[in-house]
């Protein structure tokens, strides 16, 4: 696998923990370091807005009935670049937030990899 | 002019004296005055008719020989002070009521043609209607009797002139009758239908549903802008005055709108589909707006609900494909042999399923402990274990996290533990403690008739319950390995909806 990752922390939020599970072995597999998976809005706004070091994050857009908005914008305070995943894909986001890199479930390991890419910065290889 | 010539004769002389038969009716149809030769044909005294109601005297019984007739007249009498203007009653077939040389009361067959002639003050307001009558008797019965003369002259003149003037009153009755059907239709259209005069838009006509659309406002009389204000900010007086102006119609499909039941009153939100058309008069200038339409707002409001279940729907099927996509890649982690992996990859893709039928049968309201962990471990033959705990209802999240978790314990059982061999069992307890802040507290205890191993590396099931617990069910876990099997005590909160 790729390691053009490596050593990058990640933080997820996600409530349904199989689809984290998921996204915790994509991330492994891309060479990063996983934060969390965080499973409720709550503990993913203590992460975000804390101090722990943080590269990227992949959000989950409805944690539980709740909008993950306000880590979005925790992060975005921070300029930590994310990734929404939906399973609406990026029309189902509010207008405020469309042009942001996103993944609609369900989601393959390049499109993760390709949307963080995209987050980062980087260039495709 | 005539005005002068009053000066010169007397024009009440001269109304007296007139062959032709006139009266007069104030407003309130009452007689005012008539002249001599009205007396004449009608029998009748002056003092008999003076203030007296004109259907007082020629109103007829609803059964009489004269009930048509009369309800004619009165018709016209009404339709003369409504617009100001003259109308006509070609022929009239009215018997009159008489008396025979021996002085019994008889009908006199007669046939009448009227004019009824508003007169009116210096403001233009009718205060009289003028009646001339003639009495055509004569022509008709030389018209229908076989017998009479019918010389060329008659024919062409009398006999045209009689078949035109019949044709004339049957199309005014015809007109009436529609115009009245109209006025009927209109008045009870399930849409709401408006009249708006002039460029104010002064609301003349307005049908019941659009009183119910106006939440019964006394509108009529008014205009638009006097009577309803708010439509004003709502785009709707400029769509008239645009329709008034250019006399192109405007149309609205779905369009808010919204009144308040009271000035201060909270606004009610409604839907509607709505046609302005213009009203043009004879010289096609534009002189109202004709307004229909209807309150679609249980059509919206049912778009607005299928598009959120859709959404939600949407929202859960894709939510359960990544749930099923992350079994099939963690399941093909530990099963290299494709045969193996199917048939772990299939035995979880059932236990979700057989969780999502039990959720199905309460429409997806929930589901109880017991018939979870029924489901999860029928397979594994009902006798081999006991279910021991109350009735517990679990949230649909709830209920399928358990479901994965107890199918993980009932296959790992199988595989490695109690299960495995003939005479193993399993035992599930549960109960509730705390009841301030409830807590569910779940023991899997595993009794194996003989020694078993615990297995070298900590599975996908394993991971699965741990996540699970302490993810989706915030949660503890504790999983210990006896000589007998597994034994795992979970304690889990009740009240926080995961």
């Amino acid at each position: 696998m790729t390691d053009i990752f490596s050593g990058r922390r990640v933080l997820i939020v996600e409530d349904e923990s199989l689809v984290a599970m998921l996204l915790e072995t994509i991330l492994a597999d891309l060479g990063c370091d996983v934060v969390g998976p965080e499973s409720n809005i709550e503990d993913g706004l203590n992460v975000a807005s804390g101090t722990a070091p943080l590269d990227a994050a992949l959000l989950d857009v409805n944690v539980a009935g709740q909008e993950i908005f306000p880590v979005a914008e925790a992060l975005k305070a921070r300029g930590v670049p994310f990734v929404f995943s939906t399973g609406y894909g990026e029309a189902g986001l509010p207008e405020h937030w469309r042009g942001n890199p996103t993944v609609q479930k369900p989601f393959t390991e390049g499109a993760i990899r390709d949307a963080l890419m995209t987050a980062l910065n980087m260039q495709r290889a | 002019m005539l005005k002068t010539l009053a000066k010169t004769i007397d024009l009440v002389a001269a109304f007296d004296a007139s062959p032709n038969p006139y009266m007069l009716l104030d407003r309130d149809l009452r007689f005012a005055g008539m002249n001599q030769a009205y007396l004449d044909v009608t029998l009748r005294r002056r003092e008999e008719l003076i203030g007296v109601h004109v259907m007082d005297v020629f109103g007829a019984a609803p059964q009489g020989p004269s009930h048509d007739a009369s309800q004619r007249l009165e018709t016209s009498f009404k339709k003369v002070l409504e617009t100001g203007e003259a109308d006509h009653l070609a022929l009239l077939h009215y018997p009159i009521r008489t008396r025979s040389p021996h002085g019994e009361a008889v009908f006199d067959d007669r046939y009448w043609s009227c004019t009824h002639t508003p007169i009116k003050n210096d403001h233009d307001e009718v205060t009289h209607i003028l009646q001339h009558t003639s009495d055509v008797t004569e022509l008709v019965k030389a018209r229908t009797s076989d017998e009479a003369p019918r010389d060329a002259l008659e024919q062409m003149l009398g006999g045209g002139v009689f078949r035109r003037a019949m044709e004339v009153e049957a199309d005014n009755q015809r007109l009436e009758a529609e115009r009245r059907q109209l006025s009927d239709v209109l008045l009870n259209a399930p849409g709401f239908v408006a009249v708006l005069n002039g460029p104010d838009h002064v609301i003349q006509f307005c049908n019941e549903a659009c009183y119910r659309l106006v939440n019964h406002r006394d509108i009529l009389g008014q205009t638009v802008k006097q009577a309803l204000p708010e439509l004003g900010e709502q785009g709707h007086l400029d769509f008239l005055n645009d329709v008034y102006e250019t006399g192109e119609p405007v149309m609205g499909r779905q369009r808010a709108f919204s009144l308040q039941h009271s000035p201060d009153g909270p606004a009610d939100n409604r839907y509607i589909d709505f046609a302005y058309q213009p009203i043009r008069d004879e010289n096609a200038r534009v002189i109202g707006v004709f307004v229909q339409g209807h309150d679609v707002t249980d059509v919206v409001m049912a778009a607005e609900r299928q598009k959120l279940m859709i959404d939600e729907l949407n929202h859960r099927v894709k939510n359960t494909l990544a749930t099923v996509q992350s079994i099939a890649m963690q399941t093909a982690r530990t099963h290299q042999d494709p045969r193996s992996f199917a048939e772990a990859f299939e035995a979880r893709l059932m236990a979700l399923s057989h969780t999502h039928d039990l959720l199905t049968k309460s429409h997806w309201e929930g589901a109880d402990l017991r018939s979870v962990l029924e489901h999860e471990t029928r397979a594994h033959g009902a006798g081999r274990l006991s279910l021991n705990g109350p009735l517990v209802a679990l949230s649909p999240a709830r209920a399928l996290s358990l479901g994965m978790i107890f199918h993980e314990l009932a296959t790992n059982a199988a595989k490695y533990g109690a299960l495995a061999h003939g005479d193993g069992r399993v035992t599930v307890d549960w109960r509730v403690t705390n009841h301030s802040s409830p807590q569910l507290e779940i023991i899997w205890s595993e009794t194996a008739g003989q020694t078993v191993q615990k297995p070298e590396r900590r599975g996908f099931g394993t991971r699965l319950i741990e996540r699970n617990v302490r993810h989706d069910l915030r949660g503890a876990v504790d999983m210990s390995y006896t000589g007998h099997g597994l034994s795992a005590r979970f304690t889990l909160p009740l009240e926080t909806d995961a």
